[in-house]
Order: structure tokens, then C-alpha cells, then sequence
């Protein structure tokens, strides 16, 4: 019973917040900063005959593949290569320069792990501490409303807020990028679906996907590590009962998480940690993870385990704890 | 106004919000013992006691922002730790501070608490604004407001669900004394005209004094007494008499044969203030008068509520 109701209340202190305009303004900035400095470096290598250069690599790899002297998973990485050589060549574009799209895929993968977390913790370990600190909670418990009821109306709003936050982010990256790479590149085919066994990449399981798929994959998984942090998150707010130590120790998890698996690499525990399986998108496309036995299905389980526990342990403090603040 | 100008704690009233052995530990420390009082329909009750007290502890139970350790809260016969949302169907109240938020505009508070209330809560806002006296600043956020326009938007918060309780945690503070007024008279108008059961805490003897009907004492997490305003008032005040006198001095010695007496006067007149037994009074009169001591009034003055006070403490101050 009046549920919507109370997310709509959620949502009319999330929106009139200076936060809310405050991660807006980050992610334009940052983003526009990002494809700005990108694209100053790339100038160096523009004006090259590039068709001609594609061209010639094409028929190299043709030639190899004739010889038959490649082993198997090399064939498919070059079979793979044509048809990427291929694709550019038909629209025009230099299949070496970034595109708007490919920009935003980039994106996704350098903000998973540090970025959208942190816009996450920003949203997040306000939504309850702030009530205790401008007194506003004895309001809010006091109604004929069940305290579990009013949390889970904060985490629904809470939840729409980091939604809409990396869909802005993704928005943002694509349009900036396209200025500067072109809106162009949607089909382009790019690889996915490396393993990591050993020492070594295993090409078994590798295909070729469009990257508007790639990217919405990316993305998703992005969203995804962004809630489980939210989640979590909104468990310190409920403990801690202030912003900034709600923030802090957050903070402090995720520097740590992105420090630890280069200072002790060996330590193989922290794989159960769930900084440590924050870049999912990176995962998913293959990058050699830090700590071996990461999997993107290993991390999104570990995120999901926390996020869970999480939720659990903030909704039993906040329904049973007394309100003395 | 005045409080016999109301019934007060008749038994007829029905009991709208009931403490039963009300007790909470800190750790070791016990912030509230074993408090028990009833708050009928119609009726200001009071609840009196110094800072520290016990007060807003008490408060906190009363309105499930705390578990007491002990005993219950019963609103409608509800039992508040197991009906907790119907029974709170009946309660509005203000904890502490009228903290509202203060980055959103007076309307834009009252239709936040509106959507936490059954459908219909919204339509009353017009009216209470008019209630309040705030209908033109209620666009305006709430950080611009004085403390006076946020008690009184706390109230129409507090009344949006048409409570049959009102609970308000020391309305007085921070007021100046017209704020002061217009939250008694808003406060007596709800009792009175509306029939609301209002509870009121306070630090503050004159403010109980003059606002509520009953009054429960509490002191270090125990109450200590609990009655109409005017009957702990009797018990202090029966034997009071303050006289106006010349010579004051010669009236002391002469009254001091029929009970304690003492003056400050230091010139010829003064007020002479005497307990004298009630039965008692009429041969104290002729002995001043065959003493040649001029009498120009007696009152039989009553105790302010810090007489009161200082007596059920046993002479601690407030």
C-alpha cells in the first residue's frame, strides 16, 4: 500500500540535492577531459594512408592463411581480423582510430571499477544518514509506515538513481566520444569470450560480436558491480549514521581494492573480496584479471554474495535498532 | 488561559494513549523507571521535568522510535509494539526539534508526510497551513524560516493524519513569548474544540501551569506525581497566605505564634508571607488587629508549579 508513493518521496530528496547536479557535472567534466587529452595524443598518427595500410595487412594474413602453416587458433583470430578489415574498409573508417561507440566500450571498462562505484557511494551513503543527521528520521519512523517499508523505498530509488547514472554516463561518453571519433561504428565486429587458463589466453570459446551488443553487455555488467556497491554502501549508512563516515569507509574499500591485487598478487583470498571483482566488464572482455580464477560469472556471484548479505544485515539494523539520534 | 476553564481529567474521557511501566536502560544506567500515566480525549497533559529526565526517552517509546525494556504503550487500545502501523494511524507528533527538511519547500514537507498517510491526507493541507498561519510562506524552503514558522509547520505535519494524539516535545523551546502564545492557544483550541488529546513535555513550570489540564511529574526517569494541574497546586498552596501589613515587622512576630511567617520588608509596610493551617486564619486576623498592625490585603496565594515542583523532589531544583 502506497508504496510508489514513498519511492516518489525518495526520489524528490535524491533530485533536490546538490549531489544529484554534482555527479551530472563529474561525469560531463571527467568524460569531456577524457576525450579531449584521447584525442590530442591520436593527432600524431592521423593523415597516414591508412586504406592502403589496411589493404596490404589483409592480404598478408590471406596469404597466411593459404600457406596453411597457422595453427588452428591462429586461423580464427585471422579469419576474425579480415572480417574486421573488412567491415572498415566497406564504411570508410580507419579501422586503428577510435569510434564514438568504441569510446563509450572504453569507458565502461575504466569506470567499473572506480568511477561508477564511486558515484554509487555518493547516492548511497547519504540515504539513510542524512535523515539522522537533519533529525528528519523521527518523522519519517514515526507514521503509519513500517520501517522496513520506508527502507526498501530508499533502496528502490537508490537503485534508480545508479541506473540512471550509468545510462547518463554511457549517453555522455558516446556523444562526447562521437565528436571527436565519429557517431559512427555500431556493427563493427569486436572479440569476446576469452578465457584464461594457465598462463596463457585459451581462444576456444572466442567469437566475434557486433559492438553494439558488446557494448550493452558492458554496460550491463558495469550497472550490475554499480548496484552491488550501492548496496553496500547503503549498509554503512545504515550502521554508520553520518555521510561522511558512511563515505569514507567506502572510499577506503575501494582504494584498497584497486591497491591490493598489485601489492600482494599472491594473496588469492581476496578474490572473495568484492572490490577486487568490481571491473566485471574488463573480465568479460578478456583482459588477463589480476588474481587468477576470476571469471566474470566467479565475480558477478561475489559481488551478488555481498550485496545480498548486505541488504540483509541493513534491513535487520534499521528495522530493529532504536532511533536515538 | 485558564485551566478550570476545562474538564479536566474527568473519568468519563476516554483514555486515547495509555504508558504502562515504561522502563529503558541505557547499559547500566536506568534513563526511565517504571513510568505509567494515561492521556484522555480532550484534555493538554503535561509532561514536567527538568532536562535530562527522561523526557524525550519516554517520548521515543511512546511513539515506537525506541523499545522500551520494559512495559508498554497502548494507543486505542493497540498495543504499540504489535499493531504498530494502525496504532500510529492515530498519532502525530513532534520529537525533539520540528526537524523537517529544510532544502524543500512548507508544501512540499506537508506532501512528503501526506503520501506516508491514507489517501485524503494531502486535501487537508490547505487547511491546516490556514491553522498554522503559514499559508503565504508555503512556498517558500524551509531553511528560510524562523524556528517559530518550523514548530508551527511541525504542528500541521503532526496533523495531517487527524490525529486523535498529539504529541509535542517541548513546543516552547526557542520561542519568543508571542510564538510561545500562539502554540498554547493553537494547543488548548485542539483539546478544547476538537476534542485531540494532546501531550506536551516541557521544562518549563509556568508553560505547564497555564497550558495543560494534567500534569505528571518526572524526575530522574521516575514520575513522581501525577494529577490535575490544580490539585498539586492545592496541596502546596492551602496553607499560603501573603499579607500586606504595617508594621511588617510587628506582623511577623505576631503571626509567627500561629505558623511560620517572614518578611523582606525593610521600611514600615510590606508583605508579610505566612503558612498558616486554613481553620487557623480568622484568630491570626484578630491577633494582628488587637496587635495594632494595620492589614491592607490577604491573599491566600497559590503555588506556582515550582513549589510544587521543589516539594514532590524534595528540594531539588528544576
Amino acid at each position: 500500500m502506497r508504496f510508489p508513493g514513498l519511492v516518489e518521496n525518495e526520489i524528490l530528496k535524491f533530485s533536490r540535492q546538490r549531489r544529484f547536479r554534482v555527479v551530472v557535472l563529474i561525469l560531463v567534466a571527467l568524460i569531456g577531459l577524457i576525450v579531449f587529452a584521447q584525442s590530442r595524443g591520436r593527432e600524431r598518427f592521423a593523415g597516414k594512408e591508412w586504406h592502403v595500410e589496411a589493404q596490404e595487412r589483409m592480404a598478408r594474413i590471406q596469404n597466411w592463411l593459404r600457406d596453411g602453416r597457422l595453427p588452428p587458433s591462429q586461423q580464427r583470430w585471422a579469419r576474425f581480423e579480415l572480417d574486421r578489415m573488412r567491415y572498415h574498409l566497406e564504411r570508410d573508417i580507419n579501422p586503428d582510430a577510435i569510434s564514438g561507440p568504441l569510446f563509450a566500450r572504453g569507458f565502461a571498462n575504466a569506470a567499473s571499477y572506480l568511477l561508477l562505484p564511486l558515484l554509487a557511494i555518493v547516492f548511497a551513503s547519504d540515504v539513510v544518514s542524512a535523515e539522522f543527521q537533519q533529525g528528519t528520521i523521527k518523522l519519517l519512523l514515526t507514521r503509519p509506515v513500517g520501517r522496513a517499508r520506508v527502507l526498501a523505498s530508499k533502496l528502490a530509488a537508490l537503485l534508480l538513481a545508479i541506473t540512471l547514472t550509468v545510462l547518463f554516463g554511457g549517453i555522455v561518453a558516446y556523444l562526447f566520444g562521437g565528436i571527436a571519433y565519429g557517431y559512427g561504428g555500431w556493427e563493427a565486429p569486436v572479440l569476446t569470450g576469452f578465457r584464461v587458463s594457465g598462463e596463457r589466453l585459451d581462444p576456444a570459446a572466442v567469437r566475434s560480436i557486433a559492438l553494439w551488443k558488446d557494448l550493452v553487455l558492458a554496460y550491463g555488467l558495469a550497472w550490475f558491480a554499480a548496484l552491488c556497491v550501492g548496496a553496500i554502501a547503503l549498509l554503512t549508512s545504515v550502521l554508520l549514521r553520518s555521510t561522511a563516515a558512511a563515505m569514507g569507509t567506502m572510499l577506503a574499500a575501494l582504494i584498497a581494492g584497486t591497491i591490493l591485487p598489485r601489492l600482494a598478487p599472491s594473496w588469492e583470498a581476496q578474490k572473495f573480496l568484492f572490490v577486487t571483482n568490481l571491473p566485471l566488464p574488463d573480465y568479460y572482455s578478456g583482459s588477463p584479471p589480476p588474481i587468477t580464477g576470476l571469471t566474470v560469472g566467479f565475480g558477478a556471484a561475489v559481488l551478488a554474495a555481498w550485496a545480498v548479505a548486505a541488504l540483509v544485515a541493513a534491513f535487520a539494523v534499521f528495522v530493529k535498532r532504536d532511533v536515538l539520534a | 488561559m485558564s485551566a478550570e476553564a476545562v474538564p479536566s481529567g474527568s473519568a468519563a474521557a476516554e483514555v486515547v494513549l495509555s504508558a504502562e511501566h515504561l522502563t529503558k536502560r541505557f547499559g547500566r544506567r536506568e534513563a526511565v523507571s517504571d513510568v505509567s500515566f494515561d492521556v484522555r480525549a480532550g484534555e493538554v497533559f503535561g509532561f514536567l521535568g527538568p532536562n535530562g529526565a527522561g523526557k524525550t526517552t519516554t517520548i521515543r517509546m511512546l511513539v515506537g522510535l525506541a523499545r522500551p525494556d520494559r512495559g508498554r504503550v497502548r494507543i486505542r487500545d493497540l498495543d504499540l509494539s504489535r499493531d504498530f502501523r494502525k496504532a500510529m494511524g492515530h498519532v502525530g507528533c513532534i520529537v525533539e526539534a520540528p526537524d523537517l527538511y529544510r532544502y524543500l519547500t512548507g508544501r512540499e514537507n506537508l506532501v512528503h508526510f501526506a503520501r506516508m498517510l491514507p489517501e485524503g491526507a494531502a486535501e487537508r493541507i490547505p487547511e491546516l497551513a490556514r491553522l498554522v498561519a503559514l499559508t503565504d510562506r508555503l512556498d517558500d524552503k524551509v531553511a528560510t524560516y524562523s524556528l517559530g514558522m518550523r514548530q508551527r509547520l511541525g504542528i500541521a505535519q503532526a496533523l495531517l493524519g487527524n490525529p486523535d494524539i498529539l504529541i509535542l516535545d517541548e513546543p516552547a523551546n526557542g520561542l519568543d513569548p508571542a510564538g510561545i502564545r500562539e502554540i498554547r492557544q493553537l494547543v488548548r483550541h485542539l483539546a478544547a474544540d476538537r476534542g485531540m488529546a494532546v501531550f506536551v513535555s516541557s521544562h518549563l513550570l509556568s508553560e505547564v501551569e497555564q497550558t495543560c489540564d494534567r500534569v505528571a511529574i518526572i524526575h530522574r526517569g521516575r514520575t513522581l506525581a501525577t494529577g490535575p494541574v490544580r490539585e498539586l497546586l492545592d496541596r502546596v498552596a492551602s496553607d499560603r497566605l501573603r499579607l500586606t501589613t504595617r508594621p511588617a515587622r510587628r506582623a511577623a512576630e505576631v503571626l509567627a505564634a500561629f505558623g511560620p511567617a517572614e518578611t523582606s520588608a525593610v521600611g514600615d509596610e510590606g508583605v508579610v508571607d505566612a503558612r498558616i493551617p486554613r481553620e487557623r486564619v480568622p484568630d491570626a486576623l484578630r491577633a494582628l488587629v488587637a496587635a495594632g498592625v494595620d492589614v491592607f490585603a490577604v491573599e491566600r496565594s497559590l503555588a506556582s508549579l515550582e513549589e510544587v515542583f521543589l516539594e514532590v523532589t524534595g528540594g531539588e531544583t528544576v
